[in-house]
């Protein structure tokens, strides 16, 4: 595939992971202040709430459990204190948690949300050359799964920014009940936070290179996808499920990589704590029968280091999850940082009146090194149709993309009226010219919508453009009319209706320089004739560029424009350059040719044939 | 399915699709009880402080007098030992717990994409391709999110419930029966939890798809986009459709939330209910026991409350995986007679239509009544309005469709019956516009039969006399195409599409408006070259162009979804109808 991602994986180190994790941070927490601190308090009361109830299982440990059992003392009010107390830090915890996982889900769906909107935004913004450097698929995977990846941290964040609480409290606590057992709790949560980090820092490089396996599995889908129709009618099935799952194996390859790596640091990781938890237990139970711990104090001390086993695990998902999300976060951020933006100026645009076109010394390539226009001259006058003549190659549809500043040129500029395309304000160039190609783009919208895009025009003048575009007699038979929605969810239209659809769009907005490029291969002649013909007249004052494929079109222009190898070779009436222009005439006259040829065929062969009502022999 | 349709709540239940799952994707359950057993034995590690609790404090610290310090560090020494053992255990669990998904999910993500490409040609315009895109990736990727925590937390947690369940009745069976029956109340509570959550995710499924949808049209559709300076229009509706999706994923989460908070006020009740029991009951339970079981209810607790987080998580993943699912399980609308099929007989293929008629599920007729024979190795072209039907004849031509009246023969051989590996090499089609892989223009029209040499594929370019175009490409026919083609102009991609099917050799040739895009010079070349290839074969073309019609033996004329017209143009020229309409209007259209 020839679209990698240029993702640098130098060797980072866990510092540097966790550097860029928590920047990754703070940057989403700016965005949404709010909903992090609401969520970050819920959590530290919610574990405060854990450190209460270690001290009061403590002294119920002290006060009840051991004078009721060991010492046979009575119960008197103590049980209903215990259980007050039970419950009440219960409630505690309780709202606690409530707090802290609406608002989670308030940070992280919300900054996911704003996130994708800014991504497409950019995009919407970023010039076609960009996009030829991605595959479409793959694009679409940053804006989907790495968003959604690179948000991912936010859930288990309040929660983990609780836990770092919960762990400063614990050892101020435990430090407290016997210094000896804190120093020794230290070592062990130190221990265990350490290993976590370095864990992340080993799946960050496995987890990115999954990430660029998904983008693939998701590219060969989409281009699968979308050639389906081929697809079966090659019977070329099984050949693009063997493609695919060439991509699926390659990354299930790398996911159970990831699988060995993390699960290793784990089961370690979880492990810790309960071995910290035993030694601290062997050495308080000294502490205790030598008499400087009471039971309760121990066992306080115990139940709250077994607390921390969940909630440390929280360090070692959010290490991971940061990792994730710094892998995301980077191919998100290659889009984001893309500035092969389209430039604007601030000349406002003109209407009204049709334009007159001047190319100067237009030379460009698609950047895959064969030059598609060399020098091209070409002039317009206003209210003119021109036809773009010449062999398969030679620039046609390029220059006509040039002309609707889809792509700007490498060399030279477009004017229209005196006015470099470049220099126009955003929306000028949209707003003066339309461009029509044979690939049409509907959107998933009713027929007036699509027709009408984001322009100010009335229900009338869309009908009055879809009659010029010949139409309105299908889109009168479906089932709502105008109505109708169009696109993957709606009714689903012929070739030739989208094309029709696309003209009207085309027409909808009074251009004052229309480009077509094959914009009616797939529409009967007749209706060719028809759209052409009313394009001719006065009342659609527009500049007509038409690339042209037949004779038809071709000889209902004004003037015929004729390329060869990115340059005008000649530009004048139709009959001036087949007397002029030998390459010209060659294209039409053995065009012409071969009608007449075939013209003369079918009289002699209808003669022959006759008897048999008029079939022809079967040619040889 | 719109976002304005409520998901209907009868989906089958998670248990249904989780076994849907396993029957799609085996390596799923491959090793499983292995793994599971592994699990429960790791699980020892948890339970492993309690009894050293329970031990010390009755053995040690209440015992009065000074420590006996062999048995201390003994206990200790077998409690570091329990662990260590557990950690491996764990380490060994989790591996092939975390392989499994991965070899699972790239069956289940394989699977749905076979299906899709068997599903018929209406089906695939019908849902949206970026949806259908989504079944193999996003929405596989969150079932594989899921397994990779969730999954991993579900199977651990279980087999902590069972080692801690089996630890509490050694220390006092009738305590531990009332924390496994106030557990089990809490887990009824919970499935129908369950199934209020179950809704709500549903939704969010789909207003996730929504929010694909509109993401997709945004980037492919760009050049459209800009050309009508729709930027912020788009940008609008992309906003929308994720501003949807984000209310009801907040809203879903809350509702969990609360159901999650239920767990803490659970475990009080529990614990205060132990100690109680434990110090007012009649059981002789000692202190020992008592603080140990406070643990144990804990250890009992983590991970029911780690069941309902899961159960969150679950409903995400379960919802993505019956979308999944209803890919794999779609019907087959298009069945392959396989081997029990017929081969209709060798050389050019006759065609029979009998009583045809198509109609799309979404209402009109498109074909009706349409019956005729069309003799073997002759030309016909098919002409009408745009609309009248002719795209669709192509496609029950070529069985890209079915119709859903009526019969269609080849050669005498029911086409339902014709297998598809047959049939695949014996009809050839050239679509509207044509389907180019990234790939190299050889290897572009290889794809009509790759087990073609490169001579053959030389052959095939070299006789529709394409060899001159091709000299002229920067690196001949080895020049790659680019995404879907796009480094070729439309034209050009036509003659990749032409070449292909000649490569495949069909007796029948279906072209529809194959020679639309092509400029004068070549498109000459190019039909001269096509009469010789559709020497000797039967070929149909849906003419756009009425000088196609005009070179075929005989045209059929389609106006409405039927067969008004048929005979040679020389004859429907000269009649009264619809032919010479159309035929006027083009000659009109070249006169001078």
């Amino acid at each position: 595939m020839g679209h990698a991602l240029p993702t640098d994986t130098a060797d980072l180190r866990a510092t540097e992971v966790v550097g860029a994790g928590l920047r990754l941070v703070g940057r989403f927490i700016r965005g949404a202040p709010v909903p992090y601190a609401v969520a970050a308090t819920g959590s530290i009361a919610f574990t405060a709430g854990i450190v209460a109830s270690a001290a009061v299982i403590g002294w119920v440990t002290d006060e009840l459990i051991v004078p009721v059992l060991a010492d046979g003392a009575g119960i008197d009010g103590r049980l209903r204190v215990a259980i007050l107390l039970l419950v009440g830090v219960a409630l505690w915890k309780a709202t606690g948690i409530v707090i802290r996982r609406s608002a989670a889900s308030w940070l992280a769906f919300g900054s996911q949300r704003r996130l994708r909107s800014r991504l497409i935004r950019h995009q919407l913004q970023l010039s076609l050359r960009w996009y030829r450097t991605r595959g479409i698929g793959d694009l679409l995977s940053v804006s989907d799964v790495d968003t959604r990846q690179a948000t991912f941290v936010l859930h288990p964040l309040p929660f983990a920014t609780g836990v770092i609480a919960l762990l400063v409290g614990s050892a101020v606590v435990i430090l407290i009940t016997d210094p000896l057992l804190g120093l020794l709790a230290m070592v062990v949560l130190s221990l265990a936070v350490g290993i976590d980090l370095r864990g992340s820092w080993r799946t960050f490089a496995a987890m990115e290179e999954a990430q660029r396996r998904r983008g693939h599995v998701a590219e060969v889908a989409h281009e699968s996808i979308d050639g389906a129709d081929t697809v079966r009618a090659l019977g070329r099935e099984d050949a693009e499920v063997a493609r695919f799952t060439v991509a699926s194996r390659h990354l299930r390859d790398q996911l159970v990589e990831v699988g060995r790596v993390w699960t290793g640091y784990r089961a370690v990781t979880e492990g810790i704590p309960a071995v910290g938890t035993v030694l601290v237990l062997v050495a308080g139970t000294f502490r205790v029968t030598a008499g400087d711990l009471t039971s309760g104090e121990l066992v306080r001390v115990v139940y709250l280091l077994s607390l921390l086993a969940v909630p440390m695990r929280m360090i070692g998902y959010l290490m991971w999850d940061l990792a994730n999300s710094v892998a995301a976060w980077r191919r998100v951020e290659q889009v984001l940082d893309a500035d092969d933006v389209v430039g604007h100026g601030a000349t406002e645009a003109r209407a009204d009146s049709p334009a007159g076109v001047f190319a100067s010394g237009l030379s460009f390539s698609y950047g895959d090194g064969a030059p598609v226009l060399q020098g091209l001259d070409l002039s317009i006058e206003p209210g003119r149709t021109v036809a773009i003549v010449g062999p398969t190659g030679a620039g046609k549809s390029t220059l006509a993309l040039l002309l609707a500043r889809l792509w700007d040129p490498d060399e030279g500029s477009v004017r229209l009226d005196g006015r470099d395309l470049r220099e126009l304000a955003p929306g000028a160039v949209a707003s003066e010219v339309a461009y029509v190609s044979q690939d049409t783009f509907l959107f998933d919208e009713t027929v007036v919508d699509n027709v009408r895009m984001d322009a100010d025009i009335t229900d009338a003048e869309v009908e009055r453009a879809l009659a010029l575009a010949n139409a309105s007699g299908f889109v009168r038979s479906l089932p709502e009319g105008l109505q109708t929605r169009l696109g993957e969810r709606g009714v689903t239209l012929s070739g030739g209706q989208r094309q029709r659809i696309a003209l009207a769009r085309a027409l909808a907005r009074s251009p004052r320089l229309l480009v077509l490029d094959d914009a009616t291969s797939a529409v009967d002649p007749s209706v060719e004739a028809a759209i052409l013909r009313g394009l001719r007249q006065a009342d659609v004052a527009a500049t007509v560029v038409v690339v042209a494929y037949r004779r038809s079109s071709i000889l209902l222009a004004d003037d015929v424009v004729y390329v060869e190898d990115g340059r005008v070779i000649a530009h004048g009436s139709h009959e001036q350059l087949v007397a002029d222009v030998p390459g010209y005439a060659r294209l039409l006259e053995a065009y012409e040719d071969d009608a007449t040829r075939r013209a003369a065929e079918r009289r002699r062969s209808f003669e022959i044939g006759r008897d048999d009502g008029g079939a022809p022999e079967t040619r040889s | 399915m719109s976002a304005e349709q409520e998901p209907t709540s009868c989906s089958p239940s998670l248990v249904q699709a989780m076994r849907a799952a396993a029957a799609a994707a085996p390596a799923l359950r491959r090793g499983l009880v292995g793994t599971i057993v592994l699990a429960f034995l790791g699980t020892t590690g948890q339970v492993v402080v309690p009894i050293a609790i329970q031990q010390l404090v009755d053995g040690q610290a209440l015992a009065g007098g000074p420590a006996d310090t062999g048995g201390v560090v003994a206990a200790g020494g077998i409690a570091l030992a329990a662990l260590a053992m557990a950690i491996v255990l764990n380490r060994i669990a989790l591996r092939r717990m975390v392989t499994a998904a991965a070899h699972g999910l790239s069956e289940l993500r394989i699977a749905a994409f076979r299906r899709i490409h068997h599903l018929s040609s209406l089906q695939v315009q019908a849902e949206r391709r970026g949806v259908l895109v989504a079944r193999v990736t996003s929405d596989v990727e969150v079932i594989t999110q899921f397994l990779e925590w969730g999954g991993v937390g579900m199977l651990v947690g279980a087999a902590q419930i069972l080692m801690v369940v089996m630890v509490m009745a050694i220390y006092d069976p009738v305590l531990a029966g009332l924390v496994v029956v106030a557990g089990t109340v809490y887990g009824l509570m919970l499935v129908v939890f369950q199934r209020i959550l179950r809704r709500g995710y549903d939704r969010v499924r789909v207003l996730v798809g929504d929010s694909l949808g509109a993401m997709s049209e945004a980037i492919s559709g760009l050049p459209t986009i800009r050309a009508y300076g729709a930027e912020e229009l788009t940008a609008a509706k992309v906003d929308r459709a994720l501003d949807r999706q984000y209310r009801a994923e907040v809203r879903t989460q809350s509702l969990g939330a609360g159901l999650f908070s239920t767990a803490e006020l659970f475990a009080a009740a529990v614990t205060a209910g132990v100690v109680a029991f434990g110090v007012t009951g009649p059981t002789e339970i000692t202190a020992g026991q008592l603080i140990a079981f406070l643990f144990l209810v804990t250890l009992f607790i983590e991970p029911v409350q780690l069941l309902v987080e899961v159960l969150n998580e679950a409903q995400t993943a379960s919802a993505g995986l019956r979308r999944v699912l209803e890919v794999i399980e779609s019907p087959d609308e298009l069945p392959d007679a396989g081997d029990a099929g017929r081969d209709p007989p060798a050389g050019p293929l006759a065609v029979t239509f009998r009583d045809v008629g198509f109609r799309y599920p979404t209402g009109a007729d498109v074909l009706t009544d349409l019956t005729l024979h069309l003799d073997a190795g002759r030309r016909y072209a098919i002409v009408g309005e745009t609309g009248s039907g002719k795209s669709t004849i192509v496609k029950l031509l070529t069985r890209l469709l079915d119709p859903t009246r009526g019969d269609i023969l080849l050669s005498g051989a029911a086409l339902r019956q014709v297998p598809f590996r047959t049939l695949r090499r014996r009809v050839g089609f050239v679509p509207q516009d044509g389907f180019l892989w990234d790939a190299s223009l050889r290897e572009n029209v290889r794809y009509g039969r790759p087990e073609a040499t490169d001579d053959e594929v030389d052959a095939a370019l070299g006789e529709l006399g394409l060899a001159s175009w091709i000299a002229r490409l920067p690196r001949g026919i080895d020049t790659a195409v680019g995404e879907r083609g796009g480094r070729l102009s439309a034209g050009e991609r036509q003659l990749v599409a032409l070449a292909r099917a000649s490569l495949a050799g069909p007796d029948l040739l279906v072209l529809d408006e194959a020679t639309s895009a092509v400029d004068p010079a070549l498109e000459v070349a190019l039909r001269r070259a096509i009469e010789r290839l559709t020497g000797g074969r039967t070929s149909v073309t849906v003419a756009h162009r009425l000088s196609t019609a005009e070179a075929a033996d005989e045209v059929l004329v389609i106006d409405a979804g039927r067969l008004v017209q048929r005979g040679p143009h020389a004859t429907l020229v000269q009649t009264d109808g619809v032919y010479a309409r159309l035929h006027a209007d083009w000659a009109a259209g070249t006169s001078r």
